[in-house]
């Protein structure tokens, strides 16, 4: 098994992956936009543990990043029923309408 | 004899099961509880005998039943380790009281049947479980072997006390009296609590006997000249021991805190005569006698004491002479009498003050039960003036009365004159030597003067003359259970002088100085608790006038003169078939006779202008400076809370970008400290 590209530019992808993320998470209202952009930051992540995993030549990152995979699953299906409870009450899926939740 | 003592513990138990089953069960027995208490307090006096004897036989016991507390304490004279245990020392002064206070308790319980069931009272319940509380508490006071076991149970009788002087709680006087006796007394008791935390944390022990006690300490201490902190230790015992007579003073009714007593009144009598006889009032009398070899290593303490005791003595006197109400007169009396004890007691005579105890305590349950039997008599009516001729009609009574009257005026040869000629006798000797006790018994011998004079004017009063009212013309009539005890303490007011018949003694040489023998260990004793090792402590001089028998017969004729003096006077005022009021001559006298001093008066002044100002001043005090620091301190968070909370916008972006820019903030300062920009 050889490396077909060295680690660093697996981590840059991963890095960019992230940052595209968390740009989407700070620009968009758009809740729907907001769980997308938070799956892209797990896979940024996914990429990383799986790269290192690959690197040091061990299981241990690859199946984090399965655990990593079923936790995105059960929060994609939380925040789903979190934006259905959000347009049944306010008719919009605008993060930013719902600022009620505070003291 | 030794099993005798095992059941020493019963006899307070037993009152305490009284206590129990009247408060459980009273309601559905037929006397209301009663029987249980007369039971229970026979039970007591029985073993209280069985006590007597076996000390008689020459054993004495001191044990601990119960050890609650052990604790490591470096104590001021290097003991270290303290013990707070429940034990009992019976020796023949505990034996003595308690044949004393059960005795009392039985007639009192007896008496109650004709003067509480008999008139129909309500909640005898509670009534019969008082009384029952009251004699577990003092028997248990008098059984304690050590200081803080007898400090709880003052201060049980304290609170017994006043649940019984509030019996009558729907009257307005009764609870205001009990928590006047309540509050006074917890005054003088505050400082017995200190007294009792000032001696074990100086001595690290607190028990009466043997060598491992305070007094023993005290002594070695004195001998070794050790500084107890910062005093010599003389001073330092006088210090002590006059914080412990802080609560002695307050429970025996002495000045100044003799306030609460006359209040006290409002009680039922049945519970008069078990205060002033053998509970409550003779408890702080007993704390000093069983005490007494602590008090002896200080020769201001002793003087102190006498000097109060003459000084009460001889105060309560005069305001007894102006009262109208058959029970303030015998109220004023008893206040009076405690003062000869501690009187005797100050001046080194323990023995004497012992002996008046005990007289007094048969003369002054005698003379209430007999006020009790007089107001049943005259149907609830207490006012003497309303009273008259009595004698012919109520004769048990009346020569009951007399006899108590007789005994507590001093004259001979009822027991009262040897007691109280015994302490007086005491009190010349050692004053012929020392000019403040020569006070106290200058005050003490005029008191006899105005004993005899209230007392017969009482007895003159309520008996002699022509009915005043018509109640007096047709009394009610008593029943067996009232006439039964009044014979007996009649009997004993008579004779009980018979146990120490000092003058007798000296003069014809014969050994009949029984209690004398009794206290100085003749039968069964404690070590370091006998009359002659007192006596070594005490370092008073003694004096005679020219030689020891006619300073005695000196002394004796001269209170004697006076006490009949005194009755003669009243006779001639009072005992004639239309007696009239002679207060007019007193003039201003009589209205401060008439305010007690305007002892009150001036007690409540100093509660409300000096004590109510100093509260209010610490409440000020507490309310601004310590809450406001509280207050302060919440109300800056409040207003930085409401501040800061801004932050908080609700939109779920804002905290994203807060979080994102906390993360770069926390990764820049991370570089800066691992040196990443370097």
């Amino acid at each position: 098994m050889s490396v077909a590209a060295g680690v660093e530019y697996y981590v840059l992808l991963s890095m960019g992956l992230f940052c595209i993320g968390l740009f989407g998470i700070l620009t968009r209202r758009n809740a729907l936009m907001f769980l997308m952009s938070v799956e892209l930051m797990l896979n940024a992540a996914n990429i990383n543990l799986i790269a290192f995993a690959f690197y040091h030549g061990n299981l241990t990152g690859q199946v984090f990043a399965l655990f990593t995979m079923a936790l995105a699953a059960a929060e994609v299906a939380v925040g789903l029923g979190i934006i259905l409870v959000l347009y049944r009450n306010f008719r919009d899926v605008d993060v930013t309408v719902p600022t009620t939740m505070r003291w | 004899m030794e099993g005798a003592f095992s059941y020493a513990p019963a006899i307070a138990a037993f009152p305490l099961v009284a206590f129990v089953v009247a408060l459980a069960f009273g309601k559905y027995m037929p006397k209301k509880g009663a029987l249980a208490g007369i039971l229970a307090t026979a039970g007591s006096l029985l073993l209280s005998v069985v006590m007597l004897v076996a000390v008689a036989s020459g054993e004495v016991y001191h044990g601990t039943i119960y050890e609650w507390a052990v604790g490591d304490a470096l104590t001021e004279v290097g003991a270290d380790g303290i013990e707070f245990t429940f034990g009992i020392l019976i020796d023949p002064l505990s034996a003595l009281m308690l044949v004393i206070v059960s005795l009392v308790a039985f007639l009192v319980h007896v008496f109650s049947l004709g003067y509480m069931n008999g008139e129909g009272e309500t909640g005898l319940p509670r009534y019969y479980a008082g009384l029952g509380l009251f004699t577990f508490s003092m028997l248990s006071f008098v059984l304690a072997d050590n200081l803080l076991m007898a400090f709880m149970f003052f201060e049980l009788v304290g609170l017994c006390s006043f649940l019984l002087i509030g019996f009558w709680f729907r009257t307005r006087s009764a609870p205001s009296a009990a928590k006047k006796a309540f509050l006074v007394t917890r005054f003088g008791d505050y400082f017995f609590l200190i007294g009792v935390v000032a001696i074990a944390s100086t001595f690290g022990t607190l028990q009466f006997a043997g060598e491992e006690s305070f007094v023993a300490a005290a002594e070695t201490a004195i001998a070794d000249g050790t500084t107890l902190f910062g005093f010599g230790p003389e001073t330092w015992v006088t210090i002590t021991g006059l914080l412990v007579l802080g609560g002695v003073i307050g429970k025996s009714a002495q000045f100044p805190l003799h306030t609460w007593l006359p209040d006290a009144m409002e009680g039922p009598t049945t519970v008069s005569a078990l205060i002033h006889a053998a509970t409550m009032v003779a408890a702080g009398v007993y704390l000093v006698a069983r005490m007494f070899g602590y008090y002896a290593q200080s020769p201001t303490a002793l003087s102190i004491i006498a000097f109060v005791g003459g000084f009460t003595a001889l105060f309560a006197a005069t305001m007894g002479v102006v009262k109208d109400d058959i029970k303030q007169v015998l109220a004023y009396s008893t206040i009076s009498q405690y003062g000869y004890m501690m009187l005797g007691m100050g001046v080194g005579g323990y023995v004497a003050g012992v002996f008046h105890l005990m007289n007094h305590a048969f003369f002054k349950a005698l003379l209430f039960l007999g006020a009790g039997s007089v107001i049943v008599l005259m149907h609830h009516e207490q006012d003497m003036w309303k009273m008259g001729g009595l004698k012919d009609k109520a004769p048990v009574t009346y020569w009951t009365f007399l006899a108590g009257a007789l005994a507590l005026a001093g004259i001979v040869p009822f027991s009262g004159f040897w007691s109280k000629d015994e302490v007086l006798y005491d009190a010349l000797i050692v004053g012929l030597e020392q000019p403040v006790i020569l006070a106290a018994y200058a005050m003490g011998l005029l008191a006899v003067f105005f004993t005899g004079f209230y007392t017969f004017r009482m007895v003159f009063l309520t008996f002699h003359g022509e009915p005043r009212t018509d109640t007096a013309e047709n009394p009610h009539s008593v029943g067996w259970s009232i006439k039964f005890p009044l014979v007996v303490l009649g009997a004993l007011a008579l004779l009980a002088g018979v146990a120490n018949l000092a003058p007798v003694a000296k003069l014809t040489g014969m050994d009949i100085t029984y209690l004398e023998f009794w206290l100085d260990g003749e039968y069964g004793y404690v070590e370091g608790l006998t009359y002659h090792d007192y006596h070594e402590l005490v370092a008073f001089e003694e004096g005679y006038i020219s030689s020891e028998t006619v300073t005695m017969l000196l002394g004796a004729g001269l209170s004697l003169g006076l006490a009949v003096a005194g009755a003669v006077t009243a006779h001639v005022l009072y005992n004639v078939p239309e007696p009239t009021r002679h207060t007019a001559k007193l003039g201003g006298a009589y209205d401060v006779l008439r305010s007690n001093y305007y002892q009150d008066e001036y007690q409540v002044w100093l509660a409300e202008g000096l004590t109510l100002p100093l509260a209010r001043a610490a409440d000020r005090f507490d309310q601004t400076v310590i809450d406001g620091v509280v207050n302060g301190v919440s109300t800056a968070s409040l207003f930085g809370g409401d501040r800061v909370k801004r932050i908080q916008t609700g939109i779920v972006t804002n905290y994203a970008a807060l979080l994102v820019a906390g993360f770069i903030a926390l990764l820049l300062v991370l570089g800066f400290i691992g040196g990443w920009f370097l």
